[in-house]
């Protein structure tokens, strides 16, 4: 089972090859071919997603969550797109339309760009670039930009609100949530995240790096706007922030957006904390679909149990708390680096 | 240690997480209800006595009914009652105030109806009902008059009445005694001799010892006296 998809690949490029085309462009035609199925995993995972989120959070509650449409309420989710998809599009009159338009796509572009970096196996991503983690993070940070455009284009107070909370929130979490993968970096000495994973055989990187793991989880969690982070959409005082005047498959799309934004950093913590696709007697693959979603889990446990943080808090809690304890997190695995050289263990 | 709530928080809703659903899944599974649960307002014709108490305590003006007087002029006869639910308030002081409980809730909370009229109960009065308490009325009547014979009866011979309940001579004359004494204990007997003969015989003789014993503690505390002195 192991080299399943590689092996796919390989007799994909050997076919277009066999038809008479270059090398170079059967390996375009192959990259389409990965994106196409990365768009599409996306897309039926975050089906199962939004039910496990429903359920999961009923069991939290006592309730039962989704359970009249097919077994568990399974084709809850089916539904629910069909609705999106049939609903009225309704663009304010007054919107900015351009920007109003663009920035749901901008959105779930900006998360689908994030697979590009993730293993998704022994030698399975889509393109292996050397900067790999530098790549994830400067793109998931752009997603500001997307909440920005959609607040803005709306040309609605709560929307507005919504986009500066989100733009504050993200900007002042990227910070620590950069500080806290840099340990591991060091650790490493490289930003690909192939060789992060390899060098996770023996030991994962959340025993040496515990402190890391659990600030980059808090900033992350800031980082998608998720509760008890929720503050951008926070329906309760911005009647769903800068998604207030989305209808349709246009707010299905920011929806869909998190979700997909929410697996890709799930999947990225299970890359560099959890040893990634490294694991006994399963295939690759698979382990890190199963680290994901534990992660994923956590995620939602973290979301249903906590209220929400109040903006200055929240704020003030990246400044004061987690910027500094990042900080040191990184000093202190410089000083243990150093200590391992000068004794020669490493 | 500051964030020890968190580790709590996290804690209780992990415990949770496992334990039962505690929704109720009315449609498919009916809601288990109080034995006291006050769902619709029942009313039973047959015995109300059209005393009005009920719509007196009604707060809401729910409770209406209409009456009439029977043929004799004598007693109310009921002939509709009203409950216009839409307006209770399941307070439950008509059926605290019911003096013969024809009024009660039952379990039935399903009570949404398409229009207000629906909502309105009307009772009519059964057929029937008019002929089963007219006979009983009427049989009411002739006791009424048989007693007041028999009381007339007992006033003017009680020897020659109580002859038929009791036997020995000494007993006769001793409750004969007694009656012409006492209004009420010939009243009683009266009644109880026309409608239940067995019991009256019973009574009697109760009456019989009961004068018996008060009239021998009588004697024994005279001689008593007599001997003290």
């Amino acid at each position: 089972m192991e080299p399943l998809f590689i092996n796919l690949a390989a007799a994909f490029t050997g076919w277009i090859v066999s038809l008479g085309l270059d090398p170079a462009w059967a390996d375009a035609i192959l990259l389409l071919v990965k994106w196409i199925i990365v768009i599409t995993i996306i897309t039926l995972n975050i089906i199962i997603l939004i039910w496990l989120e429903r359920k999961v959070s009923a069991f939290f509650q006592e309730r039962l969550g989704p359970n009249r449409l097919g077994p568990f309420g399974i084709f809850q989710t089916i539904a629910d797109a069909i609705k999106l998809l049939t609903k009225e599009d309704i663009v304010p009159s007054v919107a900015d339309k351009l920007i109003f338009k663009t920035a749901p796509m901008l959105f779930i572009v900006i998360a689908v760009m994030l697979y590009t970096v993730i293993p998704m196996g022994e030698g399975m991503e889509v393109v292996n670039l050397n900067i790999g983690l530098l790549f994830f993070i400067s793109i998931g940070s752009l997603a500001t930009i997307a909440l920005l455009m959609a607040g803005w284009g709306s040309n609605n107070k709560w929307s507005l609100m919504g986009a500066v909370r989100s733009v504050a929130q993200m900007v002042s979490y990227e910070i620590p949530l950069a500080f806290s993968l840099l340990g591991v970096v060091m650790i490493t000495g490289s930003l690909n995240l192939q060789d992060i994973v390899a060098a996770q055989d023996k030991l994962w990187f959340i025993i040496l790096q515990p402190i890391a793991f659990i600030t980059y989880f808090i900033a992350a969690t800031a980082e998608l706007n998720r509760g008890p982070f929720d503050m951008p959409e926070a329906e309760q005082e911005l009647t769903g922030g800068a998604y207030t005047e989305y209808t349709g498959m246009r707010w299905a799309l920011f929806f869909l957006a998190e979700y997909t934004n929410l697996v890709a950093v799930s999947a990225l913590m299970a890359t560099v904390f959890l040893g990634g696709w490294q694991g006994p007697w399963l295939p690759s693959w698979l382990w890190i679909i199963i680290k994901t979603y534990g992660i994923i889990l956590v995620f939602f446990w973290v979301k249903w149990t906590f209220p929400r943080i109040r903006m200055d808090h929240l704020m003030s809690f990246s400044w004061k708390v987690l910027v500094p304890v990042s900080l040191g997190n990184i000093l202190l695995t410089g000083a243990g680096i150093y200590f391992c050289q000068w004794m020669g263990w490493c | 240690m500051n964030g020890q709530g968190l580790i709590k928080g996290l804690g209780i809703t992990f415990k949770h997480f496992f334990q039962k659903e505690i929704t109720e899944q009315y449609p498919d599974v009916m809601p288990r209800l109080a034995p006291r649960f006050r769902g619709c307002l029942r009313f039973q014709f047959e015995k109300c006595i059209a005393c009005g108490i009920c719509v007196n305590n009604c707060p809401n003006d729910v409770l209406s009914f209409e009456t009439d007087k029977n043929e004799k002029g004598k007693k109310k006869k009921l002939l509709n009652y009203t409950i216009d639910f839409q307006y209770c308030m399941f307070c439950n002081l008509c059926v605290e105030g019911c003096p013969t409980s024809c009024l009660h809730f039952d379990h039935e909370f399903e009570l949404s109806r398409f229009s207000r009229e629906d909502i309105k109960m009307i009772y009519q009065r059964p057929e029937g009902l008019d002929e089963a308490e007219e006979g009983s009325a009427e049989q009411e009547d002739k006791e009424q008059k048989q007693i007041a014979a028999m009381l007339k009866a007992l006033e003017k011979s009680p020897q020659k009445v109580l002859s038929k309940l009791l036997k020995a001579e000494e007993d006769i004359n001793i409750l004969a005694e007694l009656i012409q004494s006492d209004q009420k204990t010939a009243a009683k007997m009266a009644e109880l001799m026309v409608k239940d003969k067995e019991k009256a015989v019973k009574v009697a003789s109760g009456f019989v010892n009961k004068e018996k014993k008060n009239r021998a503690r009588e004697e024994s505390d005279q001689e008593g006296g007599n001997t003290d002195a």
